[in-house]
């Protein structure tokens, strides 16, 4: 992990830790394996990039860029999100 | 040493100098940017990497990947990320730079029907009101009633049969081969006439619908909607989509198995699609053989459900492999372009026509082959014992055999048998229940092997053959102890 990051460590929080209408900037992305990760990337889930969490069951929903997306709770808990208000 | 390279030749960027170092190397043509190529090695793209090491010589393929290997000590991260990040922030750039954001119009009611699609209460009843108009109202009612009954009885029973007949007595001396053509199992008079009057309206009608619901975008709401079900059964939400055209053309569905991303998912998949999943020929089939027995059809669907569920689960729980994850863009909801329905309609039914048709013909052949050289009797008096064993009339074997060959002959050949009086309604309900288990209809055992290979096709369709009759079994002894009659 880079410093900056553990300094960000406690407005960092993972993507399925936000409540509905949560907002947050991706910080960085800490998937189990090699394939988690690239899927995540394929959708554009990369770091400095705007989340804004839509819903949390049954399924996480967010809105990236000018897209929604629906992903599982593992892999919503593999991105970490700076909160921003 | 490379370090030092990297620094001799100025770049302040260990990626850049890494890459053109690369593509000094690559020598080969790959048809695509050398750059390209030396960006996939990178990333660690296998189908590249492999392709490098047989067409470079030894030596320069050795290098090039102890570049791509020292390169990764200089990032924390895997560089497929560092090369996403900088794409997306060059992407970003161009893109802020090229637009302008404006307020949007009134979304209001889209982002309403959107949420409600996407909510776990409000989703279930539409859900179950898109079944009910799109797939038992119009595929149903209208393509497998209304189409169906004029095309049989208008266009093959009063025109084309007689039609085909008289041709046939009059220039075909050889009664053998007239039966070929227009016997009861004649290529045309069951062959054509399956296929266009019957299965062609049904399937027409179906894709239709399909295509009208897929251009919507309901189905990526649906896929999150059901991805925690799915789960338990080995598959992601996104597998919803192939069984959903399973209801069409289990077939086709089977075909679109390969939008799933594991082979884990993909034989899971292709086994309920086998098993489970009744197409919509089939449907049409067991809904009018159940047609005044609403209780017999409540367990038949719970039969069929039941059995998508188990088989899911152990499936899940016996195969190995890589568990599924589940990640789809949710596209905003419009309204059904009549362009684009009508475009994916007709490239469907085209499909159907090139590849599943010229399998219905090679069918009806196999069938007069197989009666007169009496192969046929020979299975059908095998059939029969299974049959007899979950306690329906020796005479439903006929309708089993022809089950393989295509699904809905064999429940058409229950329906005769219904209009004879022969079977009970509990009867019935074991038949449809052990049908639509039973073996997939040829065309899709084909595809079944074509695109799991011989092993798994053929494990797959023995165990579906043993697993029927033992539901089937299963059903007809709990109904009769528990007394009930459907």
């Amino acid at each position: 992990m880079v410093k900056q990051e553990k300094e960000d460590k406690k407005s960092v929080v993972p993507l399925s830790d936000l409540q509905p209408g949560g907002k947050g900037q991706i910080a960085y992305l800490q998937a189990k394996g090699k394939s988690q990760m690239q899927k995540l990337l394929s959708i554009g889930v990369i770091p400095g990039m705007h989340v804004v969490l839509v819903q949390r069951f049954p399924s996480y929903v967010f809105k990236l860029g000018h897209t929604q997306f629906a992903i599982d709770k593992e892999l919503a808990r593999s991105v970490y999100v700076k909160i921003t208000k | 040493m490379l370090r030092d390279f990297v620094k001799n030749i100025g770049y302040d960027d260990p990626l850049e100098a890494s890459l053109s170092k690369i593509e000094g190397l690559l020598l080969s043509d790959y048809r695509i940017s050398k750059r390209s190529v030396a960006l996939l090695i990178l990333q660690e793209d296998p189908d590249i990497s492999e392709a490098v090491r047989n067409r470079e010589s030894a030596e320069s393929a050795k290098e090039i990947f102890a570049i791509a290997g020292e390169l990764k000590t200089h990032y924390s991260y895997p560089l497929t990320y560092i090369i996403t990040e900088r794409r997306q922030r060059e992407a970003s750039r161009i893109s802020s730079a090229a637009t302008t954001v404006t307020k949007k119009g009134s979304l209001g009611i889209r982002e309403a029907v959107s949420s409600a699609m996407m909510n776990p209460f409000i989703g279930g009843p539409i859900l179950l009101a898109v079944m009910y108009y799109g797939l038992y109202k119009f595929v149903g009612n209208f393509g497998a009633g209304v189409l169906v009954d004029f095309l049989e009885d208008k266009v093959f029973d009063h025109y084309l049969n007689p039609l085909v007949a008289g041709l046939v007595d009059k220039y075909v001396p050889w009664a053998m081969l007239g039966d070929l053509i227009a016997g009861d199992y004649g290529v045309v008079t069951l062959g054509f006439r399956y296929a266009f009057a019957i299965i062609m309206p049904i399937v027409a009608t179906f894709f239709l619908a399909f295509a009208v619901i897929e251009d919507s975008g309901y189905l990526p709401r649906l896929a999150m909607l059901v991805d925690q079900i799915f789960k338990k059964i080995g598959l992601s939400g996104r597998a919803v989509i192939p069984l959903v055209l399973g209801l069409g053309c289990s077939t086709m569905a089977t075909m679109v198995t390969r939008t799933l991303p594991t082979k884990r998912e993909r034989i899971i998949a292709t086994l309920l699609l086998a098993l489970a999943i009744p197409c919509s020929a089939q449907m049409g089939v067991i809904l009018a053989l159940l047609e005044s027995r609403p209780l017999g059809l409540i367990v038949w669907l719970s039969v069929i459900m039941g059995v998508f569920l188990v088989v899911g689960y152990l499936a899940s729980k016996i195969m190995p492999g890589e568990l599924p994850s589940f990640y789809m863009e949710i596209p905003p909801l419009r309204f059904p372009q009549v362009s684009n329905v009508l475009r994916k309609t007709a490239s469907r039914m085209k499909w159907y026509f090139l590849e599943v048709l010229p399998l219905f013909m090679f069918a009806s052949v196999l069938i007069w082959i197989g009666k007169i050289t009496g192969i046929f009797g020979f299975f059908v008096r095998i059939l029969e014992h299974p049959v007899r064993w979950i306690g329906l009339p020796s005479e439903a074997s006929v309708a089993f055999l022809f089950g393989f060959f295509r699904r809905d002959y064999g429940a058409a050949g229950l329906y005769d048998l219904k209009t004879e009086g022969l079977l009970t309604g509990n009867q019935l309900v074991v038949a449809c229940v052990t049908l639509t288990l039973f073996l997939p209809c040829i065309a899709q055992l084909l595809m079944n092997i074509k695109e799991r290979g011989m092993k798994i096709g053929i494990a797959m369709s023995a165990f579906i053959l043993f697993f029927s009759f033992s539901i089937g079994w299963t059903v007809s002894i709990l109904l009769s102890i528990s007394g009930l009659s459907l």
